[in-house]
């Protein structure tokens, strides 16, 4: 008798368990993605460069992707960001100009906290990598200030979805503060014909951390749901300051962002071949 | 949940709040306020305070009493620029666009000049081939000598064509190269010429640079090596000339030239300028450049105020009479012997 009643309960298990799966199949995992353009504020200070603030304009476009992964049953997520940004800033006698381009990258994985149906906390890991530079129209010697950074910081976005008149909007939160990771930190007075040129880059990379960093993006932003589309609103604020080797900088960004989200699913590779689940005009 | 937002959103907010206020260096045309400002940057960034035994703590209380509020750009500039000149380097300059550049050029007296235009393009000049403005090249002496000009190292001649020069040269005795007058320019062309006269990666000085504030705040020197080009080499006779306009890179250059073992420095003593320079700014949007970054010689030397040649030759008024340069007939002389 106990044998079979250990059949059956192996069997239940065992059917529980593929219905499970085939629970997660029937549910595919969709991706949203958004890409967003940004225009505005400026505030660049490099004394590598420069003792003063330059102040100007900058302009963005960021891409980013988010998506439930399959471990943890649906309690875990991840977010990609790729954010490519210029800025066009002068300085307090508007007679020199600063142009930087930097392009960074953040992979986070949030664990996801549902409180009640409209409201969601996701917290979690996020590693950044940066590079980028600042050229100074007037400096000979010394024009460029060359930024790189990789870091290990926390990640948090809060979900919010309300009505408006029955009209669907979805709102969020979102900060990145990184704690701690290696840096492109040139001593003091080097020069660039010194460190690549002549091959002098010992000392140039620096353990980072709150001592001599801090750095943080708030990202809000609203969906709204236009007949087939979904229209972005944002504002992103970007902090940079560090202070290595009596070389301070901060870059400071205002940007009002606007652009389009898609949800879509991921039919790549074999799930593709499953032609009862997609009508493909390919496969 | 509302609570627990703003829990969160309240250290992002504040951090907006405080970063937003940095904005204490703004325009500002207070003469004061420049005066200090431009003292400070030296004070902080020049690296030659103890080599030239300047007190720039003494020289801020001789010349801080002109500063006053009411006083015009014209002798703000000129005050700024009777200070910077007590550091006695021409790689200091003041810029303003409404008043002008300040540059130290005290190192020039006392050096006769050893540079004569005229009889360059009379006798060694006419003939010769102008790869632009600035450089020229030619076989001089019936062919024995090559001879190349080079008067700026602002301007780069490219390694095909150092290559199509230095083949004509291939059947001369020696080479001249002549950089009388060359004010510097980079030095990333001038080490691609002194690259051609080597065959094995050489220790030609060293680099150091500030690590701090303070004026011994230094770096231990660092060793610059130059590497054979991978174009045509000449490892026969060179003799480098020399006068004392010869400045920065070009200081630079005489400095490595005169490592090489085939390589002689014939002439006038050069100008210096050793310092690698950063440029910065004041408050009210004038330039400052300053010496860095002191570039050594191969013994750990300053060559700030320049190198002495092997052989030293001036010009003189008989030749000039002649059309004759002294310089390039001496060099002349002992490439042939």
């Amino acid at each position: 008798m106990g044998k079979i009643i250990a059949f059956i309960l192996l069997n239940l298990c065992m059917v529980c368990q593929s219905a499970g799966q085939e629970n997660d199949e029937e549910i595919p995992r969709s991706m949203n993605e958004g890409t967003l353009l940004g225009f505005g504020t400026s505030n660049i200070k490099d004394t590598y460069l420069s003792p003063f603030n330059y102040n100007g304009w900058g302009a963005r476009i960021l891409n980013e992707r988010m998506k439930t992964i399959s471990a943890g049953k649906g309690r875990y997520s991840r977010q990609q960001i790729i954010n490519v940004d210029i800025t066009s800033t002068r300085n307090p006698a508007e007679n020199v100009n600063d142009f930087g381009t930097f392009i960074d990258y953040s992979l986070s994985y949030h664990y996801r906290i549902p409180f009640g149906s409209s409201i969601k906390l996701l917290a979690g890991l996020s590693t950044h990598l940066m590079g980028g530079f600042i050229y100074n129209t007037r400096n000979g010697n010394n024009p460029l200030s060359a930024k790189v950074d990789i870091d290990l910081g926390i990640s948090m976005i809060i979900l919010y979805g309300l009505k408006v008149k029955d009209h669907p909007l979805t709102l969020r939160y979102q900060t990145e503060l990184p704690f701690g990771g290696l840096f492109f930190s040139p001593p003091y007075g080097i020069s660039y014909y010194e460190m690549f040129n002549e091959g002098n880059t010992s000392d140039v990379i620096a353990f980072n951390s709150f001592h001599n960093k801090f750095a943080v993006k708030n990202y809000l932003t609203v969906d709204i749901p236009i007949r087939h589309f979904t229209l972005r609103l944002g504002y992103l604020n970007s902090l940079y300051y560090s202070e290595t080797n009596d070389i301070n900088t901060h870059m400071i960004s205002h940007s009002f962002m606007i652009g389009w989200v898609k949800e879509f699913i991921v039919l790549g590779g074999k799930r593709s071949n499953n032609k009862s689940r997609v009508n493909s005009s390919y496969y | 949940m509302t609570r627990y937002i703003a829990y969160i959103m309240c250290p992002a907010l504040l951090c907006l709040y405080l970063t937003g206020c940095d904005f204490e260096d703004e325009y500002n045309v207070s003469p004061r306020r420049n005066f200090e400002s431009l003292w400070k940057i030296i004070d902080e960034n020049y690296c030659f305070f103890e080599y030239k035994n300047v007190n720039w703590d003494n020289i801020y209380s001789r010349y801080s009493p002109e500063i006053e509020e009411q006083m015009s750009d014209y002798d703000l500039f000129r005050i700024m620029s009777d200070m910077l000149d007590e550091l006695q380097d021409g790689h200091v300059n003041l810029l303003s666009s409404n008043v002008g550049i300040s540059s130290y050029d005290g190192w020039l007296n006392g050096y006769p000049s050893n540079f004569n235009t005229e009889v360059l393009r009379n006798t060694y000049w006419s003939r010769s081939q102008n790869y632009n403005d600035i450089v020229k090249h030619n076989r001089i002496v019936d062919n024995q000598i090559g001879y190349i000009y080079y008067g700026s190292f602002k301007e780069s001649i490219l390694e095909k064509d150092l290559d199509n020069i230095f083949s004509t040269f291939s059947y001369c005795k020696g080479i001249i190269i002549d950089v009388r007058d060359n004010g510097g320019g980079s030095i990333t062309n001038s080490d691609r010429l002194a690259s051609r006269f080597l065959n094995e990666k050489t220790l030609c000085g060293y680099i150091r640079h500030k690590t701090g504030k303070g004026h011994d705040d230094f770096s231990d020197p660092y060793p610059i090596y130059l590497t054979p080009s991978h174009g045509y080499l000449w490892l026969k006779p060179v003799i480098v000339i020399t006068n004392r306009k010869c400045y920065s890179a070009t200081n630079n250059f005489v400095s490595k030239m005169k490592v090489l073992p085939s390589v002689t420095i014939l002439g006038g003593r050069t100008g210096g300028g050793s310092g690698f320079p950063f440029t910065s700014e004041l408050p009210n949007g004038w330039s400052i450049r300053f010496s860095t970054s002191p570039i050594l010689d191969v013994d750990k030397q300053h060559t700030e105020f320049g190198i002495e040649p092997d052989i030293e030759v001036d010009l003189t008024d008989e030749d000039i009479k002649e059309n004759k340069d002294t310089l390039i007939e001496e060099a002349v002389r002992i490439l042939l012997n």
